[in-house]
């Protein structure tokens, strides 16, 4: 994109934005929207000026420690649920037993609400980090097993008759062929898990829990503090966007093969470096 | 059988049998019969079309010279060795070019190289001269989804050539190709095959293209798949593409058209 059309629009994104905001707040001061339900955004934008500028403690921690202990335990929690999930399904796609027999349990395990098993988790991993990782590799690590699972699986009769003619052994069919081509699958699941280790870290929190956003979130609630409740909220979305985009990067990054873009910018690359070498 | 009672075939011309066939026949589960009692001899520098409809076994018998697939019963020999598993002394193309999309196409040219050893500079070397021998010089470094159709089946003929085969075997190539493109590929495979004098075994069910490039022809018929006649082609090479509208090429033509509707 061009620096003045990417100007533009920005520009365009940034007017509906503040429009949106400017009749919210117009009609919070003068229309007698109740506070108690909807607080105005100046007030959320005064909170979130207080917690991040002027660094104000909350819960015995800055907004920069609850943050910090939420984005830990959900990139540890998605860390182990993406490493179980991938795991079980290299183990079901080369192993026809396994997956007859232990995939079902994988599909029930998903199909049972995991934030339901909250309580058991925290009796079982107690008040502190232990039970956020938990719920969050609960509840994250199924998109990456079935997507994982999917992409192996895929059938590619020629490619493994290609691979035959060549004399490819069975590894070198799976780390030049077969993994490769599943790789779009996976950082879907990948993309996918990331967003449910962020939603099972914070449930979790609300369980009970000494820092994070979501005790956050929950202690402005009770409190009816809804400047800060929507303060944590925005603050929850920040995060999501984060590591959302982290994910949509790296996807971009390591499956460039995908888009036209991708592939134009790899192949220049790929150009270059021989110019250079050779 | 049309095919034995012809032996009047001059093979002289050629070297010594490569592939050899004797009363092959596949059978599918228990009751499809997808090639009966195929007889054949091919030679060293031959160019063979197999053509036929869909289900005359010319597939099955491609993939059992190759060894991808088991014989129900009967002898496949190549270079005097009986066929019983994957071959990697021969090359193949199919109908999908069946390139690797994160690859660039000097890197799926240089796959079968990997497959043996760690890629050298002598690899490389030969990776771009079988780019440029296709006709591929200045995309070694595009990825398959940044060429067209026709380009992309160029890349897996540079493969092919890249795996120094001298047997190529080759399942409707040009199948899913525009008539254009193919007529323009069946130039170039015409004069590559020139320069590599490999023997090859063409696949297809466009008979203009069989006759065009090979030697000689067999035309196989369906339920259950037969070679059902050999014809020789004897234009001389490199043959032009004119040659398509010569009345000898014509009355070819009817030959194979006799053939396939007389089963």
């Amino acid at each position: 994109m061009k620096p003045v059309s990417f100007l533009i629009s920005f520009l365009k994104y940034s007017l509906s934005f503040i429009i949106v905001l400017a009749l919210w707040e117009a009609y919070a001061r003068y229309g007698g929207l109740n506070e108690l339900f909807l607080p105005r955004p100046s007030k959320i934008g005064a909170k979130l000026y207080s917690l991040f500028v002027k660094v104000e403690v909350i819960e015995q921690g800055t907004i920069y420690w609850h943050f910090y202990a939420t984005l830990a335990q959900m990139s540890i929690g998605f860390a182990y649920g993406i490493t179980i999930g991938t795991t079980l399904a290299v183990l079901a796609a080369f192993n026809e037993t396994f997956r007859r027999y232990v995939a079902p349990y994988a599909v029930v395990f998903n199909v049972t609400p995991g934030i339901a098993v909250l309580p058991l988790i925290i009796a079982w991993f107690g008040f502190g980090w232990e039970s956020k990782i938990a719920l969050a590799t609960l509840v994250c690590f199924f998109p990456p097993f079935i997507n994982t699972l999917t992409g192996l699986l895929k059938k590619n009769d020629e490619a493994i008759e290609l691979f035959q003619t060549i004399g490819a052994t069975q590894s070198q069919y799976f780390w030049k062929q077969q993994l490769p081509n599943a790789l779009p699958e996976v950082f879907a699941g990948l993309k996918l898990a990331i967003t449910t280790a962020l939603l099972g870290t914070i449930v979790a929190q609300f369980g009970s829990a000494t820092e994070g956003v979501g005790i956050l979130m929950q202690r402005f609630a009770f409190r009816l503090d809804m400047a800060g409740s929507f303060a944590s909220l925005v603050t929850m979305a920040i995060m999501g966007l984060l590591v959302f985009t982290i994910a949509e990067v790296m996807d971009r990054r390591i499956v460039f093969w995908r888009d036209a873009k991708g592939l134009e910018r790899v192949s220049k690359k790929k150009q270059r470096k021989l110019m250079v070498n050779g | 059988m049309a095919a034995t009672a012809k032996k009047t075939e001059d093979l002289s011309q050629f070297g010594q049998t490569v592939i050899e066939g004797k009363n092959v026949t596949k059978v599918f589960g228990e009751t499809v019969t997808a090639l009966e009692g195929a007889n054949f001899d091919i030679r060293a520098g031959e160019f063979i079309s197999l053509v036929g409809p869909s289900g005359c076994g010319k597939s099955t018998l491609l993939r059992l010279v190759a060894g991808l697939i088991e014989k129900t019963s009967g002898d496949v020999k190549v270079n005097d060795d009986l066929v019983t598993k994957p071959r990697t002394d021969i090359g193949m193309m199919f109908q999908k070019a069946v390139l690797l999309d994160w690859r660039t196409a000097i890197e799926n040219v240089l796959l079968p190289s990997e497959m043996k050893h760690r890629i050298t500079q002598e690899d490389k070397d030969k990776a771009m001269a079988s780019l440029e021998l296709v006709g591929l010089k200045g995309f070694e470094f595009h990825f398959p989804k940044q060429l067209s159709g026709g380009m992309q089946q160029r890349v897996a003929l540079a493969r092919l050539i890249q795996t120094g085969a001298d047997i190529m075997l080759m399942d409707e190539p040009f199948g899913a190709l525009d008539e254009f493109t193919r007529e323009r590929l069946n130039v170039e495979l015409m004069r590559i095959v020139g320069e590599l004098k490999a023997t090859t075994l063409f696949v297809t069910h466009n008979i203009q293209e069989a006759i065009y490039l090979a030697d000689r022809v067999m035309v196989m018929t369906p339920r259950p798949g037969k070679i059902a006649e050999i014809i020789e082609v004897k234009f001389e090479r490199p043959r032009d593409i004119s040659i398509q509208t010569s009345r000898e090429f014509n009355i070819i033509i009817e030959q194979v058209r006799d053939t396939l509707g007389s089963h």
